[in-house]
């Protein structure tokens, strides 16, 4: 009996995976199409964003900022800033723009929020390398002093966003308001992300404060995989961790909710 | 077999609902070609939504002892910014079926040459049955559900889909939902009829036809 469940659940696992490969191809296609540098195109607002608005505060602050270089520390902030801000954005009333697609019956509504959130973080992560290659070049980046903490960082960082996105993209079907609150509320959030400040640079009751916000445990793990020993930081890798599976079980709910009343052309 | 029990699918309508269907029950067995007549609006694209997964039921269950197809219509199915190979990519990979294959029966059965090269969007509905009829012929389902599309071809067309569904296919289920009660008395051999939510299902064809013509 467990064996066949097991048997079950690993074919279950195939076909999701195959399905998630088939959207994301699809979804390349349809949003970037096959001219020019074709899915490249996923990286460029990520750079474009983080290169611009790095230029910008080195022109406005100086060159550096605490003793660190602030185009490394804007473009460390701005890459997983426009993870989260797309992730949520492309999640808003994504099962009904993906509603044709329903015809099939091994394609599952996760699988639409899971495919657009991959290319996402595909894109960002394709973004960081290339723009830190570039800066550390031009010597404006340090080589990054623990990889394997930069990249758990970026990944405790991405699970929460993409437990919001779990959330938003259902409530966004059950009601329109929602959609005009979201571009307002990812900008309220910026200060919250930890993209402005390390938690060391406040006074020690701020950083309490801001020490709630699971985004900040991810921002520092990523700045201190960078920086190492140049600055101190402040996590603890379980709260986002923990954040992300509460968020998560109620938007797979919500999801499941959703899914009974959807309805599709 | 595919069996439904008690489904109900109620719709919100205004402030209130709209009760589609209403207790349906009835079991399709291995074979069978059901018609499913009703008026416009009686519930019979909705019950093939169900059937094929497309929606959930409000309440109720709906088994499926065999293969499915997706409900071949006019809508769905299909991205209509990518072109009729994309379209035809996209179906082979998520039924991990040889591309080629697919791709070589999709320019055979559908004759629409240079144009699958062009955005489906840019189809005429008789092209775009032919997509969906020759995307789930290359696949082959136990089952067909079929939701008017037939009506849309050409000569041709209902040529070759008579041939290939009901002479090589001739042992598969097939639900089809029709107006055409030429075309029904012709292929099935048992019928549903829908009407006010509930569903009543004949073995005689020419009797539930009747039926339907006097609603």
């Amino acid at each position: 009996m467990t064996r066949s469940g097991l048997r079950k659940l690993h074919e279950g696992w195939r076909v999701q995976v195959r399905v998630i490969h088939a959207l994301m191809i699809r979804e390349l296609h349809t949003r970037f199409g096959r001219e020019n540098i074709g899915f490249l195109w996923i990286m460029v607002e990520p750079l474009l964003f983080a290169g611009l608005v790095a230029i910008m505060w080195r022109f406005m602050k100086g060159p550096e900022e605490h003793g660190i270089g602030i185009i490394a520390f804007v473009v460390t902030g701005y890459i997983p800033i426009t993870l989260f801000r797309h992730g949520i954005a492309r999640s808003v009333v994504v099962f009904t723009a993906n509603g044709s697609l329903l015809y099939h019956r091994q394609i599952k509504i996760i699988d639409f929020i899971i495919s657009r959130f991959l290319i996402e973080m595909l894109g960002g992560m394709m973004a960081y390398v290339f723009i830190a290659s570039i800066l550390i070049y031009f010597d404006e980046f340090p080589i990054p002093a623990d990889i394997g903490l930069l990249i758990a960082g970026w990944m405790v960082y991405a699970l929460f966003s993409f437990s919001l996105c779990l959330i938003i993209a259902p409530l966004s079907e059950m009601s329109d308001a929602l959609e005009k609150f979201i571009p307002v509320t990812t900008y309220i959030m910026l200060p919250f992300s930890g993209l402005f400040t390390l938690a060391s640079w406040l006074t020690p009751t701020m950083r309490d404060y801001l020490l709630w916000s699971p985004f900040v445990h991810g921002m520092e793990m990523m700045r201190k995989g960078i920086w190492g020993d140049q600055i101190t930081a402040y996590y603890n890798v379980w709260n986002p961790i923990i954040a992300s599976a509460i968020i998560a079980a109620i938007g797979l709910a919500l999801c499941r909710r959703v899914r009974r009343t959807l309805s599709v052309e | 077999m595919i069996v439904c029990h008690n489904i109900c699918k109620t719709y919100p309508l205004g402030a209130g609902h709209k009760r589609v269907l209403d207790n349906v029950n009835f079991a399709v067995e291995r074979g069978d070609r059901v018609a499913l007549l009703g008026r416009n609006g009686a519930g019979k694209s909705t019950l093939i939504k169900l059937i094929g997964g497309v929606e959930m039921p409000t309440s109720g269950q709906i088994k499926r002892h065999m293969s499915v197809s997706w409900p071949l219509g006019f809508a769905g199915g299909f991205q209509g910014s990518l072109t009729g190979y994309d379209n035809a990519r996209f179906i082979a990979r998520i039924y991990q079926r040889e591309y080629s294959q697919i791709r070589d029966f999709v320019e055979d059965f559908t004759e629409l040459g240079r144009q699958l090269k062009m955005p489906v969007k840019t189809y005429s509905s008789g092209m775009r049955a032919r997509l969906a009829f020759a995307l789930s012929l290359a696949i082959e389902f136990e089952c067909y559900l079929i939701d008017e599309i037939i009506l849309v071809g050409d000569q041709n067309f209902n040529r070759k889909c008579h041939y290939e569904l009901l002479e090589r296919r001739r042992d598969r289920t097939m639900i089809l939902a029709s107006h055409s009660t030429e075309l029904v008395r012709e292929l099935c051999n048992r019928a549903v009829l829908i009407h006010n939510g509930q569903a009543t299902l004949y073995d005689d064809v020419n009797l539930a036809v009747e039926t339907y013509a006097n609603l």
